[in-house]
């Protein structure tokens, strides 16, 4: 019974600090949006074109976004102490650990998810296409996030951590752009993207199994 | 013997560029590792003789 | 060592191949490999590419310019072989504790690095005049590059860490998830392929003639023989790097300055 105390009690306290930090929510989100305006500018501005591109340029900017919160998973409980605390624990650290990101993803997806259609705008998207976008993206970072938490785990107060997780994570979260934005590219083409979407499920349940185990070896690994 | 001459050869049958700037760029990666070889062994001979005043 | 060799056989339980994980009793044997590979990979080249250059005959459709795939093919199969041993080792590290195993795992990255990059460049060639482009982002070569990215990813990490005990074991844990996730980015690359139509289908291997597929298989082992040499140069000055306070190392050089 303590284990479902506990993993709640870290998912309670993380979904807190989320809500009451502006920055945690408020940074990602003004990323997303920053990055996502960037490409018309550089690309022109004719409807036509960006139809084609915004699929794209939406999905990459989310995962780019949810990339830049990762740090935040381990890096500031290592200042102060309570890292140690977590990893010493007797609760399981794989359950600790899946809990933060399950609340992390939570927050992020939703607040991204929630944001993409307006982002569709921009790009003349029709509807249908925005809201499958923003269920693909819903399940992109959770995905994105879980295995983020092994690098995260890894690179735990590293110096130039960010950036390195970034290149450590990325070409892993290709499967789930692929088939997250091929969702939406098929919806945009008036066809079915049931396939697309039982796939990225199906990597967003494998990366939920087993990602919180690597995770929590990496964190031992790391906190030696 | 396949080649009528030298010159056919090198041409490659006009894709001279492509075949030789492929084989010209592995010369050049197995070039590069190998001086990146004998450099990191000779600074580690250097630094193991340093410090042991051999 | 204060042991005899059938003592030492002795304690371990005639598993005599268990020594070798120390970096002292390896050292000697990695040379004996290395100097052997080096002498077949030069012997095998030759071999292969005289036979890829003056016997395998003119392609029908392709001209002359398919004999860049005598070091395109063996150099893709060493970017994927290379990373397969580099995640073996890091398992076996992790899971025995060996350090000589990260030591094997480090050494063979930049080797594999560099091969999957000559595949790119190379495959890009041959791409040009056979098929109109230089990149086609088909299932291989993307997997290619993204090997590439895994490869440099794992450098970086090792390189990363003060602590070389952290580092062995931090970048042996990225090998695994990069070894566990080649396989389903591989399968997502092939679904993203047929759905996107675009660029050309690229040709499965059309009959080769014997002797083209005869000059492919002996330059791919003069690849592996290549890449077996290059990993174990670079992990013999691993060992001189880290072993640096061992007293049979010090030994070993003082003979060698007499």
């Amino acid at each position: 019974m303590s284990l479902m105390r506990a993993t709640s009690a870290v998912f309670r306290r993380e979904l807190q600090l989320f809500a009451r930090r502006k920055s945690d929510w408020a940074n990602p989100l003004m990323f997303f949006l920053i990055v996502c305006s960037l490409f018309p500018f550089a690309v022109g501005s004719e409807s036509e074109r960006l139809k084609l591109i915004g699929i794209g340029v939406i999905f990459v900017g989310a995962l780019l976004a949810a990339m830049l919160s990762l740090p935040r998973l381990f890096d500031e409980d290592a200042r102060d102490g309570s890292l140690e605390l977590m990893v010493t624990s007797p609760e399981p650290l794989a359950a600790l650990i899946l809990a933060r990101v399950a609340a992390l993803s939570l927050a992020l997806g939703v607040a991204l998810a929630v944001v993409t259609p307006v982002f569709a705008l921009f790009y003349a998207l029709p509807f249908d296409v925005a809201v499958m976008l923003a269920l693909t993206v819903a399940m992109a970072v959770p995905t994105l996030l879980l295995v983020g938490s092994i690098a995260a785990a890894l690179l735990v107060s590293a110096r130039g951590g960010a950036i390195l997780t970034a290149v450590l994570v990325l070409p892993l979260t290709i499967p789930t752009l692929i088939f997250g934005a091929g969702a939406a590219l098929k919806v945009f083409y008036g066809e079915s993207p049931v396939a697309e979407l039982a796939l990225q499920a199906a990597f967003m349940l494998l990366a939920l199994a087993l990602c919180p185990l690597a995770a929590a070896a990496a964190l031992k690994i790391s906190t030696d | 013997m396949i080649w009528e001459s030298w010159g056919a050869f090198w041409d490659m049958g006009g894709r001279g560029f492509f075949v030789w700037g492929s084989y010209g760029a592995l010369a050049i990666a197995i070039v590069a590792e190998l001086v990146a070889l004998k450099r990191a062994r000779t600074a580690a001979l250097k630094a193991l003789q340093e410090e042991n005043d051999l | 060592m204060a042991r005899t060799e059938s003592q030492s056989n002795e304690k371990f339980a005639g598993r005599w191949f268990w020594r070798y994980a120390s970096p002292a009793t390896f050292f000697p044997l990695a040379g004996k490999i290395e100097l052997l590979c080096w002498v077949l990979a030069i012997v095998l080249a030759a071999v292969g590419l005289y036979m890829g250059f003056f016997v395998a005959p003119t392609d029908a459709q392709q001209g002359e310019v398919y004999r860049v795939i005598f070091i395109h093919v063996p150099a893709a199969w060493m970017a994927m072989v290379i990373y397969l041993a580099m995640a073996f080792w890091a398992c076996t590290g992790l899971v025995l504790g060996t350090r000589l195993s990260f030591m094997m795992s480090h050494a063979l990255a930049p080797t594999g690095a560099i091969m999957s990059v000559v595949a790119l460049w190379t495959g890009a060639l041959w791409g040009r005049p056979t098929w109109g482009t230089y990149w086609v982002w088909d299932a291989r070569l993307t997997s290619t590059l993204i090997l590439f990215f895994l490869y440099v990813g794992y450098m970086a990490l090792a390189a990363s860490f003060d602590d070389k005990k952290k580092g062995d074991r931090a970048s042996a844990l990225i090998a695994l998830v990069g070894a566990i996730n080649v396989p389903i980015i591989y399968f997502s690359v092939k679904w993203w392929n047929t759905l996107h139509q675009g660029s050309s289908v690229r040709p499965g291997s059309s009959s080769m003639a014997t002797t083209m597929l005869t000059a492919m298989m002996i330059m791919t082992f003069a690849f592996w023989a290549y890449c077996i040499a290059a990993a174990m140069h670079r992990l013999r000055t691993e060992i001189i790097e880290r072993e640096r306070n061992a007293a049979w190392l010090k030994e070993a050089v003082k003979e060698a300055i007499k």
